[in-house]
């Protein structure tokens, strides 16, 4: 049942980490894809504090795991200079995993950080899973920098070194540079681990 | 006479076009600013030519197609995720 309702959130949308706030009334479809692992969220952000968020995750380097959950999402604080923003949100998550070992309740909790100007970009995401009767964590890091200014409405790049770790799947960390563009409302990135596995993320906000 | 008469009834109606200059300081990339189009939406004709988000000067400036209140400008960008620093009406003629 969780594979089926997996398949139809890739079919409908695709993709993984990016703003789990945005603007009131805003939707974001997302998802990042790599041969191993893929993260899917569409969220509906209802005031411009909070939203309510479907996630499905996707782990096969270890087990072969997935789970498909409900949650919310919140910023805590946005800190608004004039050329620069630091976000840091926070997410609570309850669903369904499905592993080689069985079946049962998920729940995640994350705590994300970032801030960023028009040249910089940093951020650090940390996502707890409570399931099995066990508490496992992963983290994520990433730096970009933006090679020109774009002003509105034009094509920007950035480029972005990510790195990624999961010790309950793997006991390396997964680096992967990337470039990411967005167009208006449309962001996409595109890259390859060191290991080789290519990278894709897709996000729309409407 | 006709003609001129019918121009001074459209008079009033071209009145009500009003310009607005919104400071709006943390505004760094397009996407984060989208919500400003879409949060103006209902107050201007067409978003995309009526709402022109300046990311260097970190403004946002405004053909309303009606007037509106600073207070609902404030709370739009509000909910646009940002907050208003100064608001400046120009009179458009």
């Amino acid at each position: 049942m969780i594979k089926f309702i997996t398949l139809i959130f890739v079919v409908l949308v695709g993709c993984a980490h990016a703003h789990p706030v945005i603007y009131k009334g805003g939707w974001v479809y997302q998802g990042s894809f790599m041969p191993q692992m893929n993260e899917m969220n569409v969220s509906y952000t209802f005031h411009p504090k909070w939203s309510v968020v479907m996630n499905s995750n996707r782990f096969e380097m270890v087990d072969e795991y997935q789970d498909v959950t409900l949650g919310v999402n919140t910023l805590l604080k946005r800190w608004l200079q004039n050329d620069s923003q630091g976000n840091m949100y926070f997410g609570a998550h309850i669903g369904q995993y499905e592993d080689n070992n069985g079946d049962g309740q998920v729940n995640h909790a994350f705590l994300m950080g970032d801030w960023e100007n028009r040249e910089k970009y940093v951020l650090f995401k940390t996502k707890k899973y409570f399931y099995d009767g066990k508490e496992t964590q992963d983290y994520l890091g990433r730096y970009g920098f933006a090679p020109f200014v774009a002003g509105m409405n034009r094509l920007q790049a950035w480029a972005i070194l990510q790195v990624y770790y999961y010790e309950e799947q793997s006991r390396e960390a997964m680096v992967t540079p990337m470039l990411r563009f967005f167009y208006k409302n449309v962001l996409w990135e595109m890259g390859s681990s060191t290991k080789g596995d290519s990278f894709l993320t897709l996000m729309i906000h409407y | 006479m006709k003609k001129f008469l019918f121009i001074i009834m459209l008079l009033p109606t071209l009145a009500f076009a009003e310009k607005v200059v919104v400071e709006v300081p943390g505004m760094v990339c397009q996407m984060c600013v989208y919500g400003m189009k879409e949060n103006f939406s209902s107050a201007v004709n067409d978003a995309e030519k009526d709402v022109v988000v300046d990311l260097e000067k970190k403004t946002v400036t405004l053909n309303l197609k009606k007037k509106i209140t600073d207070d609902e400008i404030k709370k739009r960008v509000t909910d646009a995720g940002y907050n208003a620093k100064k608001i400046t009406w120009i009179k458009s003629e």
